[in-house]
C-alpha cells in the first residue's frame, strides 16, 4: 500500500512537471501550428544548465531564475531563425526544429559531455506523510514548485493583456489582426514562452532525473501525448492528462515493471484516442 | 523538351551511374562508399514509405519504423530461429510487416493529421518496448545476429552477401524494383484515388471514392516498403535490434522524405542520400557533425521549402518556360 | 416515379433541430430548395448525400433504402452533389478532377494498370468538361482556375459520375451576372437527362429554373409547389421573399 503511494505521488510530481513541459509545447502548437519536435531537447538543456548552473554558482535558486530566463531568449532567438521562415507549412516545422533538436543535443554533448550526471536536490531529506508514508521532499517541492508555475501561467494567460492577445491570436489569426494586435509579435513572445516553460520544467525536474543530452528523445512522446489527449488547444485539458498519464503510470509500475507499465499506458492511449479523437475532455462538437 | 522527359533521363543516368558504381568505385579506389551507397539504398526505401503516406495521401506518419521493425526482426528471426533461406526469410518479415500495417492500419486511418500522426507513433512506441523486454524471441537490448544464408546457390553459381558488390547489386535491384513498384503505382487508378484523397477527402467521398479503404490500402503497401526496407537493413547488418525501432527513425524518414521532395517520386531517396552523404564526410572531420548537420536541416526548408526535387522541378519548369 | 424520396427526415445539432420531420419526394426536373438563412437547406442536403447521418427518418433513393449508408457508397448509386464552399483537387489538372470522378464506376482502385491509357474513362471526362463548357481548359491546374471556372468543373465532376440526380449548393454563389448566365444555361442543358435540386438564394435563378419550388423554414417544408403558384403565396413572401429583399 505504502509503495503504491509513493508511486502515486511520484507519478503526481512527475506529471506535475510534464504538465509544465506540455503547456509549452501546447501554445505552441495551438498558436503557431508549429509541431516542435525540439521541444524535450528544450526541457534537456533546462536540466543540463540547471547541472551547470548549481556547478558554477553553488546556488539552485539561481538557476531556478536564470534558466528559464535563458529559455525565453533561446525560444525567441529559434522563432526568428528556425520557426517563421517556415511557419506556412506545419511539415516543415517538424523538419525544421528536428534540425534545431539535433543542434541542441549535439551542442551539449560537444560541450557538457556524453556522461549522465545527477544534480543533489537542493532540500534533502524525507517528510512523513499522513499515513505514515516516508516521502522525499523535494519531490513535494517540485510538485508544488510545478503546480505554481501552472497556476502562475494560467493566470498570466487570463489576466494579462498580453495573454487576452495570446488567447485572441489562438482563436483566430486574421481576425487579430485586423483588430490590431501584433501578431507576429505574439507569436515570437508565444514561442519564447513555451521554451520558458519547458528550460523551467528541466531545472524543477534536473533533481529528480538523470542530467542527460538524451533526456529531451525521451521525455518528447508523453508530452505530445498528454498535448492530444487533453485536446489540442485545451491547456487545463493537456495539464489534466499529463498527470493522470504519469500517474496511472506509477500506479501501474507498483504492480508491472516500469518498462510494462510504459506498455499499458500507451495502450490506454491508444484506446483513448482511437474513442474520443478529440481529447479525453472534449465536450460534444456538432 | 519538356520536364517530363529531362527528368526522365536523368533518372535513366542515375540508375546507370549506380548500377556501374562498384567497378567505378574500385576503380577510384574508395570501395568504402559502396557499403555506404548501399544503405543510402536502404533508408531512401524507409523514406518512400513515408512518403507514400503523407506525400501521396496527406497522412502524415512518424511511425514507419514499426513496420520496418517487423521487416527487420521477421528476417533475424526467420533466419536464426527458424532456419530458413533468404528469400523465404525476407518473405517473413514482409509479410509479418503488411499484417502488423493491416491491423494497426484499420484503427489509425480513421483518425487525420495531428491525431493520425500522434497513433502512429503510439504504436510504434508500444512495440519498441515490447521488443525490449521480449528478450527470447528478440533478444531484448542485444539484439539477434545472425550468420546470411546465401541469395543463390546453384552449385556452381554461389552468391553471397559477404561479397561488398555482390550486396549492393542485390539491394539495388530491390530498391529499383521497388521504386518501379511505385512509379507504376502512382500512374495507375489508384494512385489518382490516392491524390484525390489528399487534395480534398470530402470531395473524394461525394464522388464516391471510399477514403477510408482507399488510405488503409496507402497504409498498408507503405507498410509492405517500410518493411522490405527492413528486411534489407537485417541482411545488410546481419542484425536486428530495437533501436531501429525508435520512433526517432520515423522522424528521420519524414525528415529525409521533406528535405529531398514530398510528393515526389526520388525525393525521399535523395534526402536521405544527401544527409547521409554529409554525415559520412563530416563525421570523419569532427566529431560534432550533427551540429551541421542540423543546421543544413534548417537551411534546406527555409530556403527550399518543397525540398531539393521540388525545387528542381521548379527551376526545370521556369527554363523551359512550362 | 420519384428518385429521391424522404420520410420523416430530422437532424438535430443538441437543442437544435436543424431539419424537422422533412417529408418530400423529388421527382423529375429540377427541384428548387429555398428558405431563408438557417433554415436548414445545406443540412437537408448533407443528410440527402450522406455527409451527415440523420437523427430519424428513412431515406430511399432509386427505391433503395439508404438511410445508413456513407456518402461513397450514395455516389456510386448515383447521387452526385457540389458543395457551397466550391471544393476541387486544387493540385491536379482540370482534366484528372473529372477523370477520378469518370473512373469511380469501373475498377476505381485498380493499382496496375496505367490511367493514361484508360481511354473510356479519358473520353467521358472529357465529355464531361465539354458539357460545362471547360474542354480549353483541360489540361490547367484547377487550382489557378477563375472562382466561376472551379464552380462549373465541380458541376462538371459531379456529371462525370454519371448521376441519376444531381445535387448543387448554390451553384452560382459568389459569380458575376456574365458567369452566372452561362451556368444557368449549362444547368438547364443538363437537367434534359439528369434530375437536379439546386439550393439557391438567388430569386431570379430559382424562378428561371426550377419546375417545383419547396420552401424550407425553420427545418420544415413550409410550401411546395410549381414556382408560379409558390410566388403568390403569403406565407413564403413572409417568412422568405420579404427578409431577402432586407438582407439584399
Amino acid at each position: 500500500m505504502q509503495d503504491i503511494v509513493i508511486l502515486a505521488l511520484n507519478g503526481l510530481a512527475w506529471g506535475l512537471i510534464i504538465a509544465l513541459i506540455a503547456l509549452g509545447l501546447s501554445v505552441i502548437f495551438g498558436l503557431l501550428d508549429v509541431i516542435n519536435v525540439a521541444h524535450g531537447d528544450f526541457f534537456m538543456v533546462g536540466t543540463v544548465l540547471a547541472w551547470v548552473a548549481v556547478d558554477v554558482t553553488g546556488s539552485f535558486a539561481i538557476a531556478l531564475v536564470l534558466v528559464p530566463l535563458f529559455g525565453l531568449l533561446l525560444g525567441a532567438v529559434t522563432e526568428r531563425i528556425a520557426i517563421r521562415p517556415v511557419l506556412s507549412t506545419i511539415v516543415l516545422t517538424v523538419v525544421s526544429t528536428h534540425g534545431l533538436g539535433l543542434m541542441l543535443q549535439e551542442g551539449v554533448r560537444a560541450t557538457f559531455g556524453a556522461t549522465p550526471r545527477r544534480l543533489l536536490a537542493p532540500v534533502g531529506g524525507t517528510v512523513t506523510l499522513p499515513g505514515g508514508v516516508l516521502y522525499d521532499t523535494y519531490r513535494l517541492v517540485a510538485a508544488g514548485a510545478a503546480a505554481l508555475a501552472l497556476l502562475a501561467f494560467f493566470a498570466f494567460q487570463q489576466r494579462t493583456r498580453f495573454g487576452t492577445w495570446m488567447r485572441a491570436v489562438r482563436h483566430d489569426r486574421e481576425t487579430a489582426m485586423t483588430l490590431g494586435i501584433p501578431v507576429q509579435r505574439v507569436q515570437l513572445m508565444t514561442f519564447s514562452i513555451g521554451a520558458g516553460l519547458a528550460l523551467l520544467g528541466g531545472v524543477i525536474a534536473a533533481p529528480i532525473t538523470t542530467v542527460d543530452f538524451r533526456a529531451g528523445i525521451e521525455i518528447l512522446p508523453t508530452c505530445f501525448m498528454a498535448v492530444i489527449i487533453g485536446g489540442l488547444g485545451n491547456l487545463p485539458g493537456t495539464a489534466a492528462a499529463a498527470v493522470l498519464l504519469a500517474v496511472t503510470e506509477g500506479v501501474v509500475s507498483a504492480v508491472l515493471d516500469p518498462s510494462a507499465a510504459r506498455i499499458v499506458s500507451l495502450c490506454l492511449m491508444s484506446a483513448v484516442l482511437f474513442l474520443r479523437p478529440h481529447g479525453l475532455f472534449a465536450g460534444a462538437r456538432a | 523538351m519538356s520536364a517530363l522527359s529531362v527528368n526522365r533521363a536523368l533518372t535513366l543516368l542515375l540508375l546507370i551511374a549506380l548500377v556501374a558504381a562498384p567497378p567505378l568505385l574500385g576503380w577510384m579506389e574508395v570501395d568504402f562508399w559502396l557499403v555506404v551507397l548501399t544503405e543510402i539504398l536502404i533508408w531512401g526505401l524507409l523514406a518512400s514509405s513515408a512518403n507514400l503516406l503523407f506525400g501521396q495521401v496527406g497522412l502524415l506518419s512518424f511511425g514507419q519504423a514499426l513496420y520496418f521493425g517487423f521487416g527487420m526482426y521477421g528476417v533475424a528471426i526467420g533466419i536464426d530461429r527458424f532456419g530458413l533461406g533468404l528469400w523465404p526469410a525476407m518473405g517473413l518479415g514482409i509479410a509479418a510487416s503488411l499484417g502488423m500495417a493491416a491491423v494497426a492500419g484499420l484503427v489509425a486511418v480513421r483518425l487525420t493529421w495531428h491525431y493520425f500522426a500522434i497513433i502512429t507513433v503510439v504504436f510504434s512506441l508500444i512495440f519498441y518496448f515490447l521488443a525490449l523486454r521480449l528478450k527470447p524471441i528478440t533478444g531484448g537490448d542485444d539484439g539477434l545476429s545472425f550468420a546470411a544464408p546465401p541469395i543463390l546457390d546453384w552449385g556452381s553459381l554461389r552468391l553471397t552477401l559477404g561479397d561488398d558488390a555482390t550486396q549492393y547489386w542485390f539491394v539495388l535491384l530491390i530498391v529499383v524494383l521497388a521504386f518501379a513498384l511505385q512509379a507504376r503505382l502512382r500512374a495507375s487508378a489508384l494512385g489518382r484515388a490516392f491524390a484525390a484523397v489528399r487534395e480534398g477527402e470530402r470531395k473524394a467521398s461525394l464522388l464516391g471514392i471510399d477514403v477510408l479503404r482507399v488510405r488503409w490500402i496507402a497504409f498498408v503497401i507503405a507498410g509492405g516498403l517500410a518493411g522490405l526496407a527492413g528486411a534489407l537493413f537485417a541482411l545488410f547488418g546481419r542484425y536486428a535490434s530495437a533501436t531501429h525501432m525508435y520512433y526517432t527513425v520515423s522522424g528521420e524518414a519524414v525528415v529525409w522524405t521533406v528535405l529531398g521532395g514530398a510528393g515526389t517520386l526520388l525525393g525521399p531517396a535523395i534526402g536521405a542520400a544527401l544527409l547521409i552523404l554529409v554525415r559520412e564526410e563530416l563525421s570523419t572531420v569532427w566529431e560534432h557533425y550533427p551540429l551541421i548537420v542540423g543546421a543544413l536541416t534548417i537551411a534546406v526548408v527555409v530556403f527550399a521549402p518543397k525540398g531539393i526535387a521540388g525545387g528542381w522541378n521548379l527551376m526545370l519548369a521556369r527554363v523551359l518556360g512550362r | 416515379m420519384s428518385v429521391l424520396e424522404l420520410e420523416g427526415v430530422s437532424r438535430q445539432f443538441g437543442g437544435l433541430r436543424a431539419v424537422d420531420g422533412v417529408t418530400l419526394s423529388i421527382g423529375s426536373g429540377i427541384t428548387a430548395l429555398i428558405g431563408p438563412n438557417g433554415a436548414g437547406k445545406t443540412t437537408l442536403f448533407n443528410l440527402m448525400s450522406g455527409l451527415l447521418p440523420v437523427s430519424s427518418g428513412r431515406i430511399r433513393f432509386r427505391g433503395q433504402d439508404i438511410t445508413k449508408l456513407p456518402a461513397h457508397r450514395r455516389a456510386k448509386l448515383g447521387m452526385a452533389r457540389t458543395l457551397q464552399i466550391k471544393q476541387v483537387f486544387a493540385g491536379l489538372t482540370v482534366l484528372e478532377n473529372t477523370w477520378i470522378a469518370a473512373r469511380q464506376r469501373h475498377r476505381p482502385l485498380d493499382p496496375f494498370r496505367p490511367a493514361a491509357n484508360d481511354r473510356a474513362t479519358r473520353a467521358a471526362a472529357e465529355a464531361a468538361l465539354e458539357t460545362m463548357g471547360l474542354e480549353a481548359m483541360a489540361g490547367r491546374q484547377a487550382g489557378s482556375l477563375a472562382y466561376g471556372d472551379i464552380a462549373l468543373l465541380e458541376i462538371a465532376m459531379a456529371l462525370a459520375t454519371q448521376p441519376a440526380l444531381l445535387l448543387l449548393d448554390e451553384p452560382v454563389c459568389g459569380m458575376s451576372p456574365s458567369e452566372t448566365e452561362r451556368t444557368v444555361a449549362r444547368i438547364r442543358t443538363l437537367s434534359a437527362t439528369t434530375d437536379v435540386v439546386i439550393v439557391e438564394h438567388d430569386m431570379d435563378v430559382v424562378f428561371g429554373l426550377a419546375d417545383r419550388v419547396v420552401v424550407l423554414a425553420e427545418g420544415r417544408v413550409l410550401a411546395d409547389g410549381p414556382p408560379a403558384v409558390i410566388a403568390r403565396e403569403p406565407a413564403v413572401r413572409e417568412a422568405y421573399l420579404g427578409e431577402d429583399e432586407e438582407a439584399a
